[in-house]
């Protein structure tokens, strides 16, 4: 199916579901496309919002990442700008909702990000072999650990999550059980530069 | 008090820096006037039978601009807006209307009347901003006082005076009374006679009692302009204790209190009747079927001879092709859009920080501050609300609508809150300046720049060290100014130095169709 079909479909698809507020008093309708305001055209992520890649994303982690924004596992600690931001978004969410943005989502295509960490690539892949035990040996994610893709992500955006798991903004709430995984093992990242390390050496993994 | 500034120190003082002229020309950083122009008439060549095709990229006040501008002159023009209405950060909010905050979206719930309404972004014209006001002029916008000034309106801080908020009159009648006394002590002093002539010395002198209204004595002893503790009509007015010197010293806002109305923000303001949304109407009255709602742009590709744009509308992609393009798409924006754009541009819209002003408003109940002496105007608070403005027009009806937060780069402080901690905060800080507040206010409205559909953010910031620019920051403003292959302008009052006022958006037009018209002169002639 054509890129331009899939998203007439999809967006048919949501149309439906927008304009929900038009009533007796007829008020200017609104729609439900706010994803791509902050995330970018088809999902592309963007960097001057702080806002992921959201095309490739698996569905699975999409959905638990919406969960947590919406009961506050993630977006509620108070310095975490962006992370509030989508919180506000994600709090009225229904899960038939929550659906429908997953299937969006699914129907954008993915074009790979541009590099923007320059980074020791070497030591980067010396710190990622304690990665790859969830993430995958190609950083390709695994369901069944939880554990979600890193490559293909925007670089910055990783850079950003690891020193958010880093100094507690992101699995710091005790119901976050992966969360709190992965921010005693951001631990062993002891500064920027092995931060920029490892997200460089991400960066050569590439994605099909 | 200790070493006292001498006149000749005064004077050395006011050599060092250049003089009062030299200060005047230093800049919006002091909330002085940019250069004073008139409106400019563009002289642009109009097409002939061979008409250009032209995208607008968002239907701000820059690309209406554009749109009516070049409209005239035969091009043809389309403007894609990706939300629901035109004007951009023009946004007036009424009975019913639909403020498309992400996360928290809002109906205004204001009684359904014409002066029931709050300019939610521009909000005052500075007399001098002459290409706004002679389009307002040309499209029939119907112009009224917008009250700033107001020296019976309240400022107020915790720190002065146990919080008790004080008539800002009072406060300037005070601080200039013991800023008159030393100066005039500083005259009085042997050091009289050199570079003043007699004349002079004397002028000067009753200048600075004047400022201060000084006593015999040169002395402050309280004055009348503090307003009457009671009496003034019949009875002789009693005079306001004076509020002592150190007192007044307890508040880090004095400076910011007695110069709160100079250069752009200062008298007369003015203000489109009915509200600022009308300058949008006016605009659209020419250009309006030019417009296509909802058409949200993913895509800008610029070649040499021509931008091609992809947009979403209607749940389809579709494609728009042209000759030239003026986007007044916030910087922030449109790094999330598939583009070829150099990478010293997208270095440059990288930079550009979007702002933060949040602003919120309450229906009144009943015009409360009215009878309080207060009609129109602003109240100063040293809090995060910040601000009370009161409405300029409206006067002496039964409800008005009434600002009570006007944060502009301090935002995020309440755009972090659920609406409704929001509220609360506003009502508190309130309650400090009118105790009923609470039972006075209802139906509240909130503007969080920052996370405003199709917007994510207010004026943009571009000098990361406030009131100067670095060579690179210079670089890369210029970088974004001139268009991409000679197809692509960035327009707005985010490409200008004087960032958020609607003179700079359309000088920022005036800039890019100016340019054009060179290159369609070089090309046609």
């Amino acid at each position: 199916m054509s890129k331009n079909k899939l998203t007439v479909v999809i967006c048919g698809f949501l149309y439906g579901l927008s304009f929900q507020l038009q009533g007796a008093e007829e008020r200017e309708p609104y729609d439900d496309f706010y994803c791509t305001t902050c995330h970018g055209a088809d999902g592309r992520g963007n960097f001057s919002i702080q806002a992921p890649r959201l095309a490739g994303m698996e569905p699975w982690y999409l959905r638990r990442q919406l969960e947590n924004f919406r009961t506050g596992v993630r977006g509620a600690h108070l310095d975490d700008i962006e992370g509030l931001a989508m919180r506000s978004m994600a709090i009225e969410l229904t899960d038939e909702g929550i659906a429908d943005i997953v299937a969006w989502v699914g129907s954008w295509e993915y074009d790979p990000p541009q590099v923007s960490i320059e980074g020791d690539v070497t030591v980067g892949e010396q710190i990622y072999s304690q990665c790859a035990a969830c993430h995958g040996e190609d950083a390709q994610g695994n369901e069944a650990l939880g554990a979600p893709a890193l490559r293909g992500q925007n670089d910055w955006y990783l850079v950003t999550q690891l020193k958010n798991f880093k100094q507690g903004w992101r699995g710091g709430d005790p119901l976050d059980n992966y969360g709190q995984q992965m921010m005693s093992m951001s631990q062993v990242l002891t500064d920027e530069d092995s931060i920029n390390n490892v997200v460089s050496h991400i960066n050569t993994l590439g994605r099909d | 008090m200790t070493a006292l500034v001498t006149r000749r120190e005064f004077l050395n003082l006011l050599g060092s820096t250049g003089g009062a002229s030299a200060a005047l020309k230093a800049g919006s950083v002091l909330g002085l006037l940019p250069a004073a122009s008139i409106a400019k008439s563009l002289d642009l060549l109009a097409l002939g039978a061979k008409s250009k095709r032209v995208a607008i990229l968002g239907g701000g006040l820059s690309g209406l601009t554009v749109a009516y501008e070049l409209g005239k002159r035969g091009y043809e023009c389309t403007i894609l807006e990706a939300s629901h209405r035109s004007g951009g950060r023009i946004f007036t909010v009424r009975h019913g209307d639909l403020i498309d905050e992400i996360g928290n979206r809002q109906y205004c719930e204001f009684d359904d009347d014409p002066h029931l309404y709050f300019n939610g972004g521009a909000a005052r014209i500075p007399s001098l901003h002459h290409n706004l006001l002679s389009y307002c002029k040309e499209l029939g916008v119907e112009l009224e006082v917008f009250i700033g000034e107001n020296n019976n309106a309240y400022f107020q801080d915790d720190a002065l005076l146990d919080g008790k908020p004080v008539r800002v009159n009072n406060y300037k009648a005070n601080i200039r009374g013991f800023l008159a006394e030393m100066l005039a002590k500083s005259m009085s002093e042997q050091e009289m006679d050199k570079p003043f002539t007699e004349q002079e010395a004397e002028n000067l002198l009753g200048i600075i009692r004047s400022f201060g209204d000084l006593k015999e004595g040169d002395l402050y002893k309280g004055s009348s302009r503090s307003g009457y503790k009671t009496g003034g009509f019949i009875a002789q007015g009693v005079q306001k204790d004076i509020i002592a010197f150190r007192d007044l010293l307890q508040t880090q806002m004095g400076g910011r209190i007695l110069t709160a109305y100079e250069g752009e923000q200062g008298p007369s303001l003015l203000q489109a009747k009915g509200g600022m949304d009308k300058i949008t109407a006016g605009f659209l009255s020419k250009v309006g079927e030019k417009v296509k709602y909802r058409a949200m742009v993913s895509a800008i590709n610029v070649s040499n001879d021509g931008v091609e744009i992809a947009y979403d509308q209607d749940g389809t992609r579709q494609s728009l092709k042209a000759d030239y393009c003026f986007s007044c798409i916030p910087t922030h924006l449109i790094t999330g859009f598939n583009h070829n754009f150099p990478s010293e541009y997208v270095r440059a819209l990288k930079y550009v920080r979007r702002g933060n002003a949040y602003k919120a408003a309450f229906q009144a109940k009943e015009r409360f501050w009215e009878k309080d002496g207060i009609y129109g105007g602003i109240t100063r608070m040293n809090n995060r609300s910040a601000d009370i403005w009161y409405p300029s027009h409206g006067m002496n009806q039964d409800k008005g609508i009434i600002l009570g937060a006007y944060n502009f780069r301090g935002g995020m402080y309440h755009t972090n809150m659920s609406q409704e901690e929001r509220i609360e905060a506003h009502i508190k800080d309130g309650e400090k300046i009118h105790p009923d507040y609470r039972s006075l206010v209802e139906k509240p409205v909130t503007i969080a720049w920052h996370r405003m559909n199709h917007m994510l953010g207010c004026a943009a910031s571009w000098n990361k060290d406030f009131g100067s620019w670095t060579e690179e920051e210079r670089h890369m403003f210029d970088t974004l100014q001139a268009p991409v292959n000679g197809r692509h302008y960035l327009i707005g009052d985010q490409i200008t130095v004087n960032v958020a006022w609607m003179e700079s958006a359309i000088r920022s037009a005036h800039w890019a169709l100016e340019d054009l018209d060179q290159r369609v002169r070089a090309e046609l002639e």
